[in-house]
């Protein structure tokens, strides 16, 4: 708050001092943000304008590898989008990424609570533990971790069915965490949440700190329940923190390819298909790149209207700053 | 303020993870220049026969002393989409090995050059089959590389433990074996009488093509989808039966996850069915590693058909190589192939258990009696539908699919063909 006061003296300056500089200067002046701006807008429609609109342009395209190979696509309208509008197993992905979305953010926001918490009441020593298991979590490239839970889950020799029989929890003998898509869904979405919890925690731990004492103690003086003072005192203060980490969570969870695609060994079935993964088969695997091109887009305007929410919640946060 | 960057800026991270997802992929790695020849090849090649990939960029180097052969080993569910985004970066191989079914998409866009089959070795005597697959419009477009046949591949001391001293001959016989076998050895969870991979299409296929089904045919310009035929359905039915009762196979992974041979080397597996490359990887260290006397209680037979005196038809597979219409050394990529399809180096493929791609080297392996049966298996076979699309049938899976759905109960036999059917129809017809 402190850091308000010196920004709020500006202004009562500003005007006395621009009155007396000549016009020029004043539109330099003006001009300055905005050619400070400069660099990095050229630089993001370099790398992500263009590419996005040779992504729009190629959805109103039929663009098959013999297009590929003469670098021109033949103009077809919206034919791609008819297509996939009409295509049942496009609406069956789109819904089955929605909820798979929504299966790994709320999980991963919960457990990371959760992990946050229980940072916040063990001693220095567990924490620090803790806290470096998370970060190797966290270090751990995707692909490694990928090939690790596969490992794990692996019908002929892994070791979660090792285990899970030498536990007397059931024949797990030669169980196949695949061939059933709910028990593919639970472990893939285990592995996301897994690989997701660590940021999350350790973000919300840093808020937890810097949530006054002062405040919980009153609340438990006043015989508010731990859950009760969780709920009206820390989750309104961590308000911020939580719209942002869901927010991202959203981002990164609706657009997940990677860990489907390598514990798949690159050959997904139909039912293991997320949008990502339809653009990607419809493009690469069947060169039908107008067609990928346009669920590439359903997909960004889907994922736009989901997060709309939480975009607006963080500028309302920040004009209110 | 603050919080409105951070709303950009996942914003800006959002579009641009969406649209390296559709746009990004690989690029190649190749930078093709006068003195350097880039190479595409399987991953076959390195585990089987390095020796005559070896022999070929020597001898090419003897020919041009100041070029570079670069070797840049594929894997076959990637190697496409990669020659795809170096079609589109103008950065392409100048060699490019490619499986016989996939040819034919590549072929219709114009997306290899023209050769003249005179220019390479044994051009006259060249497998048929091969060639075929290299033929579009009167030209040809690639090199016949190597063919291979699929057998049985069996423990000879195990079948010879339940009584069984000869390679069934009938398809019955072949049944009673694994009966046999599964009595004996069933209680432990991890044996398998026949080993398939539920993913292994191949396998299935030829069980229709057994039963005089086809997967696809054309009819006056259009493709039909044929999986839903009376005879396929009654040829995957008694396929399915046979692996649910033999095979504790995954059935959601292929046949290179995890390769047979592996559980074969640890001694779980009573036979599987395998190319002629798969007998020697029992021995690689990435292929299970068995221990060089294991060789002595291995033996091969042609898989026998429900007819008397037939073998059921085994998918000839092979692969040829093609010159990329966008190479900037196309002499020097066909100076290299000529090397590597020498009769010296097609005899050192030969001998890692394939069939050359000439018929003048058709007896190299009479005398092997681990390798012969996989030649005798090859006098029946099947290919898939000639139709420039059929590689995108490959591509989407559609076949592992169905494969997956009848093995597992998820469907109906009739319901997984029907469905195969009508996408492969919908697949073969779309124009490219």
């Amino acid at each position: 708050m402190s850091s308000r006061s010196p920004a709020a003296a500006a202004p009562l300056a500003a005007p006395s001092v621009s009155r007396r500089r000549p016009l020029g200067r004043r539109l330099r002046r003006a001009a300055a943000p905005y050619a400070l701006l400069l660099p990095a807008a050229a630089v993001i429609a370099a790398v992500l304008g263009y590419p996005l609109y040779y992504l729009v342009r190629l959805s109103f395209q039929h663009y098959g590898l013999f297009q590929l190979v003469r670098h021109k696509g033949e103009s077809i309208g919206t034919a791609n989008y008819a297509e996939i509008f009409h295509d049942s197993l496009f609406w069956h992905v789109v819904l089955r990424t929605i909820a798979f979305t929504f299966a790994c953010v709320s999980l991963t926001i919960v457990l990371g609570t959760l992990v946050a918490l229980l940072l916040t009441k063990v001693g220095p020593f567990i924490r620090l533990l803790l806290t470096a298991g998370l970060i190797f979590v966290w270090a751990t490239p995707v692909v490694i971790a990928v090939d690790i839970w596969q490992w794990m889950v692996d019908y002929e020799f892994g070791v979660a069915n090792w285990t899970l029989t030498a536990l007397h929890l059931g024949d797990f003998n030669h169980h196949d965490w695949f061939a059933n898509p709910w028990s593919g869904w639970a472990v893939i979405v285990s592995l996301i949440v897994w690989g997701a919890i660590p940021f999350v925690t350790i973000t919300l731990y840093a808020g937890l700190t810097q949530v006054s004492r002062d405040l919980t103690e009153a609340a438990a003086i006043d015989g508010a329940s731990p859950w009760r003072s969780f709920r009206d005192i820390t989750l309104p203060l961590l308000k911020p923190i939580y719209v942002i980490l869901i927010s991202l969570s959203i981002i990164w969870d609706f657009q997940v390819f990677n860990q489907v695609w390598i514990i798949r060994n690159g050959s997904p079935s139909t039912d293991y298909y997320l949008m990502s993964i339809y653009a990607y088969v419809e493009s690469f695997k069947i060169s039908e790149y107008g067609l990928g091109s346009a669920i590439a887009l359903v997909m960004v305007a889907i994922m736009l209207l989901i997060s709309f929410v939480y975009i607006r919640q963080m500028v309302r946060i920040g004009d209110a700053e | 303020m603050k919080a409105r960057i951070i709303a950009a800026v996942a914003l800006a991270a959002a579009l641009s993870v969406v649209v390296s997802t559709a746009s990004g992929g690989n690029k190649s790695a190749s930078q093709a220049s006068a003195s350097k020849l880039v190479v595409w090849l399987q991953t076959d090649a390195q585990n089987g026969w390095p020796t005559a990939v070896a022999g070929a960029t020597s001898a090419f180097k003897a020919q041009h002393p100041g070029v570079d052969v670069e070797i840049q080993y594929q894997e076959w569910t990637t190697h496409l989409q990669k020659f795809d985004a170096s079609i589109a970066a103008n950065d392409v191989p100048d060699v490019i090995e490619m499986g016989n079914t996939e040819t034919s998409k590549y072929m219709a866009a114009r997306a290899l050059s023209a050769l003249k089959a005179k220019n390479y070795p044994n051009s006259q005597t060249w497998l048929s089959g091969l060639k075929q697959s290299c033929t579009s419009g009167g030209h040809l477009y690639c090199v016949p590389y190597y063919a291979g046949a699929r057998a049985v591949i069996y423990r000879k001391d195990l079948y010879r433990s339940v009584g069984v001293k000869a390679p069934p001959k009938t398809y019955a016989k072949f049944l009673a074996v694994g009966k046999k076998l599964m009595k004996k050895y069933g209680h432990n969870k991890n044996f398998s009488a026949f080993y398939e991979p539920g993913q292994n299409w191949y396998v299935a296929m030829s069980f229709v093509a057994d039963y005089g089904g086809q997967i696809a045919v054309s009819k006056g310009g259009r493709w039909q989808g044929t999986l839903n035929t009376p005879q396929a359905i009654q040829a995957l039915t008694v396929f399915k039966k046979m692996v649910r009762s033999f095979s504790r196979a995954s059935k959601t992974t292929d046949e290179a996850h995890p390769y047979p041979s592996i559980p074969f080397a640890k001694g779980r597996v009573g036979s599987f069915i395998g190319n002629g490359w798969e007998w020697p990887y029992v021995f690689n260290p990435k292929g299970g590693a068995a221990p060089k006397s294991f060789a002595k209680r291995m033996g091969a037979y042609p898989m026998p058909s429900h007819i008397p005196g037939r073998y059921t038809p085994t998918f000839l597979g092979g692969s040829d190589l093609a010159i990329p219409a966008q190479s900037k050394d196309k002499q020097l990529a066909a100076d290299w192939i000529k090397a590597f399809t020498s009769s010296n180096s097609e005899t050192i493929i030969a001998k890692a258990g394939n069939i050359a791609n000439t018929t003048t080297l058709v007896n190299v392996n009479k005398s092997n009696p681990a390798l012969a049966p996989f030649a005798k298996a090859a006098k029946y076979s099947w290919f898939v539908p000639t139709a420039p699309n059929w590689v995108n049938v490959e591509n989407a899976n559609v076949l592992k699919n169905m494969c997956t759905a009848i093995l597992t109960n998820r469907s109906s036999v009739a319901k997984a063909a029907g469905k195969a059917s009508s996408q492969i129809t919908k697949i073969l017809n779309t124009k490219s």
